[in-house]
């Protein structure tokens, strides 16, 4: 190999550093060095009377471990994120699969209305769902004006309320990734298929449901990674009654000025979030493979 | 019944500014003095009260010391003032706080704060002795409120008289209950100890039991934004609110929001004032600090907003003293909570609302 063909790679590789560069001047500047601020911080003591105090110690990360609620608010965070994921995926999938196969002139206008809700503040799309589903919602004013029930169905301020809530804050981001993955869809395979006498469902079962694994394992990971650390939803929406992670945190952090706890329920929170998500890739290439 | 006009209306602004000027002109505890001049950062709560407090104390003070420019920040809750004070430890850019006693005494803990002397600011010496010890040599408390009921008067009969009434079966889902860690919801938890003839010192089981049968009526334990706008919307028909912002929000709904101090019994909310350690112009915050607990902005603040006067010695309108709890048939309900103390069992008690109150059905 002569030492021109040698330089080039080189220099390839040079300008591949160069272009990345500001990119990762910032991520350090604005994601890992607060990392490693609250990862220092995690390890202060805060005294009895809520004082915080410079250390190296463990303490808060053993009272976290030793309470049996940190155990209880991961398990109401992972499985609230998973149903809230597996709504959303279900409800955008036929949305995306519609928009993907329009051969509408108004495909791109009804794309955009797909995602408008990412153009809304978070809080003013939670006060609807509190104008829908409250005790004097307009779901209760018709189910106790037909007679169904005599007393307000309680659909917001519990479980309920976050999973939905949080299931139509996700829609956008699940539609957008269903969209980016459903270029591996070939009309072509589910002509052939039903070509050869499959009916309808069979065709989605067996072809359009199996090329488009991609683009529902990429949505779910996203979707499910912003479900995690979901803060506002699962606030408005939860009225004191649903403890999670997130919430947790601010907690800690804003209500009670405990910065060490919140901290290391944060470093708790990314790592497992890290695991969660290495665990599913890993599953995914293996049913890939 | 001819409704009440909202004490914002019965005062003009050329009046009431008139008046707050006379008055800070003739207090004694402070003199005006030319040689304190710059700028100071006050940091403390936004909304109604900060219009009030600008319009009440820090307006009068920059006419008492024309050579002082006051620059008013909107710091976020208590805890978020605390955290921007931790923060700027290195390099103080606030002067001035006022935030709520149990954050400020972890800020005196951690050393953020620096000691006033009665020497140097001499409203101090005017005090109750109480709202000079609740700070150490730290700031003191410069207002008092307390846990109130409010309700909609409108929808609600017959109306709120007391704590007890919150178990009226016809109250069922119709409570707004701030929970803990909230500061209302550990008030709340010493208040209905006492009514079910209890001490929170002792134990807080008479209240827990009492509050899990109170459960099935409470739809949120998180009103959001306030408990007072959830009623004013319709959607609960009593909350948890603060006396000042209360009596202050009923005069501006012509008395739709029904106000109640429970005659069993209320705790007190500290407000301190404190000046960071190391802070640029302490002179003038010192300055600032003897004028706002003097006389004149001490009585102005509690006619304008209800808060209670630290200065024992502010002469307040009987009207208005009579919407605070510092009246003496008020002070007497005040039920005697230590928030140092509250502060070591706070983890405690709202484990215990988690799962004995919250759980419950």
């Amino acid at each position: 190999m002569s030492g021109r063909q040698r330089e080039q790679p080189l220099r390839g590789r040079l300008t591949g550093l160069a272009l990345i560069a500001p990119a990762l001047v910032l991520l350090g500047a604005i994601y890992l060095w607060p990392m490693l601020g609250l990862g220092r911080m995690a390890f202060n003591e805060t005294g009895s009377t809520g004082a915080m105090a410079p250390a190296l110690s463990l303490a808060t990360f053993r009272s976290l471990f030793e309470d049996p609620f940190t155990l209880e608010t991961t398990w109401n965070s992972v499985w609230l994120s998973f149903v809230a994921t597996l709504l959303a995926l279900v409800l955008a999938y036929p949305l995306a699969l519609f928009l993907h196969r329009t051969q509408s002139r108004f495909r791109s206008l009804l794309t955009v209305l797909a995602v408008a809700p990412m153009l809304v503040s978070g809080v003013v799309r939670v006060f609807g769902w509190l104008a829908l589903l409250g005790d004097r919602g307009l779901i209760n004013a018709a189910l106790m004006g037909s007679g169904l029930t005599a007393q307000p169905t309680r659909l917001v301020y519990n479980y309920f309320g976050v999973t939905l809530g949080l299931a139509e804050s996700l829609m956008p981001y699940m539609i957008l990734a269903l969209l980016a993955g459903f270029g591996r869809l070939d009309r072509a395979c589910e002509e052939a298929a039903a070509t050869l006498g499959a009916p309808p469902w069979r065709v989605f079962l067996r072809v359009t449901l199996p090329l488009t694994v991609p683009a529902i394992v990429l949505g779910f990971l996203l979707c499910f990674v912003l479900a995690m650390s979901a803060y506002i939803t699962p606030k408005l929406l939860g009225g004191g009654r649903v403890f999670l992670l997130a919430t947790e945190i601010f907690d800690h952090a804003i209500t009670n000025a405990n910065w060490p706890a919140a901290a290391a329920l944060a470093l708790y929170t990314l790592v497992l979030v890290l695991l969660l998500v290495a665990a599913y890739a890993a599953l995914t290439r293996r049913a890939e493979a | 019944m001819q409704s009440i006009p909202p004490l914002s209306s019965r005062l003009s602004r050329r009046r009431f500014l008139a008046a707050s000027s006379a008055l800070a002109l003739s207090g004694p505890a402070f003199a005006q003095n030319a040689s304190v001049s710059g700028q100071i950062t006050l940091m403390a709560y936004a909304g109604i009260f900060q219009d009030n407090y600008i319009r009440t104390v820090v307006e009068p003070f920059q006419r008492a010391f024309p050579n002082v420019k006051v620059n008013y920040t909107a710091g976020g809750t208590s805890a978020q003032m605390l955290g921007t004070i931790r923060a700027q430890k290195a390099d103080p850019q606030v002067d001035i706080v006022i935030f709520d006693v149990s954050t400020s005494g972890i800020g005196n803990a951690e050393g953020l704060f620096s000691r006033i002397t009665p020497e140097e600011a001499p409203s101090l010496a005017e005090l109750y002795p109480e709202a000079r010890a609740v700070g150490g040599p730290f700031g003191p408390a410069v207002t008092y409120d307390h846990l109130v009921l409010v309700f909609d008067r409108q929808n609600l009969t017959p109306p709120l008289t007391k704590l007890a009434d919150l178990w009226r079966p016809d109250l069922r889902g119709l409570l707004a209950i701030s929970a803990p860690p909230n500061i209302q919801g550990l008030a709340m938890t010493a208040m209905v100890t006492k009514m079910a003839g209890g001490d929170h010192v002792r134990s807080i089981d008479p209240g827990i039991s009492k509050l899990r049968e109170l459960a099935p009526s409470i739809q949120t334990y998180d009103p959001n934004p306030d408990g007072y706008t959830l009623i004013l919307n319709g959607i609960v028909r009593v909350a948890t609110g603060w006396n000042a912002r209360a009596q202050l929000y009923s005069d501006e709904t012509n008395g739709r929001l029904g106000v109640v101090l429970p005659p069993e019994g209320s705790v007190f909310q500290i407000n301190t004032i404190n000046i960071p350690e190391g802070a640029k112009n302490r002179a003038a915050a010192v300055a600032f600090v003897n004028y706002a607990l003097s006389r004149a902005a001490q009585k102005a603040f509690t006619e304008r907003m209800f808060y209670a006067p630290t200065n024992a010695q502010a002469d307040v309108a009987p009207a208005a003293l009579a919407r605070t709890a510092a009246s003496a048939e008020n002070r007497a309900r005040m039920i005697p909570v230590d928030w140092a103390e509250i502060a070591k069992v706070r983890d405690q008690w709202n484990n215990r609302w988690r799962r004995e109150i919250i759980s419950a059905r």
